[in-house]
């Protein structure tokens, strides 16, 4: 199967980045005044995620880390050569796989979803499946 | 005249070969990199992984610590069911938290006890703890407990202790034996007692009650404060004050 090209794949990854800034903000955002994102679907999921200790790293709200990451990602997507086509994957690696633990607690530790915290990880999914294919597809080749 | 345009033509064919070769190497060589790329992807998720593990802690039954610092920080001050402080100050600071709650357990031991020392102990402030369950299934017969260690007045004790024990919320630690080991170390002088009365409906009862009355308030998370005095117009919800300062500047306004 042919490879999308370069140029579509990273505004895929612009996208999906730009939309995953927005929803770690909001939750640092949330998480900063004291309370808890709230679930657009109702319920307590977000609060409960939100209140859990696994909500924090090493003292650090977790959606810092993933402001973080989104806005290395960004940067990885608007930018051309190998050393972007690298550093996406491997972010988007760390992102995906810490997003598959979170996701994991939230399921069978938590007992508890939080939608935002869904939509973070299906947009990581994402990001992690275009900068994996547009590394196995163009890297080595010309910018 | 052909013999040289077949030499360029081999010229330029070899460069062809050479850069398609070099092409390849330079492909190959990214490739192994992202592999290794790849392996420290996996490394830092793991690392990542390990030290979320830590977080938790706590919540064994056997091993329930700093019960002589709680008995220090409540020693001398009256309790009376989950009030702690004199009756007759003038500002009541209700706490809602979340037994299981890791904020809760932050607030309890960072904020709360230069609070205690400064506006409860001299009897300007008196604080009330009221059960707000949100965590799990555990936080609602853990409250109970705690209503019922204030029935012998030690409920206090009981939630302060907890707090210090606290375990990963809603993995089950917060099981009968944790809830009577904390008991215990509380200092519950009848356990029978406090066994029967934590499981009766009127203090699983007040535990909803409460909840509700969190949710009233609009309290959307744990720890939430609300306050009433001369200087407030009934109960007045504060959400968390983020500081020693502003708990105590919020207890000032309130006092009138």
């Amino acid at each position: 199967m042919k490879a999308p090209a370069e140029g579509t794949l990273r505004g895929i990854g612009t996208f999906l980045a730009t939309f995953g800034i927005g929803v770690a903000t909001y939750i640092a955002i949330a998480d900063s005044g004291g309370g808890s994102p709230v679930c657009i679907a109702g319920g307590h999921g977000c609060q409960t995620v939100a209140e859990s200790s696994y909500s924090h790293l090493a003292g650090i709200n977790i959606a810092i880390f993933g402001i973080g990451g989104y806005v290395v990602l960004l940067a990885c997507a608007l930018l051309r050569g190998d050393a972007f086509r690298l550093t996406g994957f491997v972010v988007s690696l760390i992102g995906f796989g810490y997003s598959l633990y979170l996701t994991y607690l939230e399921l069978f530790t938590i007992d508890a979803i939080c939608q935002w915290c869904v939509a973070s990880a299906v947009l990581m999914t994402l990001l992690f499946v275009s900068n994996a294919v547009r590394m196995l597809a163009y890297v080595g080749t010309e910018p | 005249m052909s013999g040289r345009r077949d030499r360029e033509a081999r010229r330029e064919e070899g460069l062809q070969e050479e850069q398609r070769a070099g092409a390849a190497e330079r492909r190959q060589r990214m490739v192994k990199l992202a592999s290794a790329g790849a392996f420290l992807a996996l490394v830092v998720v793991a690392v990542l992984i390990v030290v979320s593990s830590g977080n938790s802690g706590g919540g064994d039954s056997g091993n329930i610590v700093e019960a002589k610092e709680v008995d220090q920080l409540l020693a001398g001050i009256p309790q009376k069911g989950m009030v702690l402080g004199d009756p007759s100050a003038k500002v009541t600071v209700l706490e809602f938290g979340d037994l299981q709650c890791p904020f809760c357990k932050g607030y309890s031991e960072e904020v709360l006890p230069q609070v205690i020392e400064s506006r409860v102990r001299g009897g300007e402030a008196k604080l009330d703890f009221r059960n707000y369950t949100i965590i799990g299934p555990q936080s609602k017969p853990a409250g109970a407990a705690a209503i019922a260690a204030g029935e012998q007045g030690r409920g206090w004790n009981f939630v302060e202790l907890f707090y210090r024990n606290q375990g990963t919320e809603d993995s089950g630690y917060a099981d009968d034996e944790f809830l009577t080991a904390i008991a215990k170390a509380a200092g519950v002088p009848n356990i029978s007692k406090w066994n029967r009365a934590r499981q009766s409906q009127a203090a699983i009862g007040r535990v909803e009650a409460t909840s509700a009355e969190a949710q009233e308030l609009g309290f959307s998370g744990t720890p939430s404060f609300a306050l009433e005095g001369p200087g407030t117009k009934g109960v007045e919800a504060i959400e968390t004050p983020e500081s020693v300062d502003a708990l105590e500047s919020a207890i000032e306004n309130a006092g009138g």
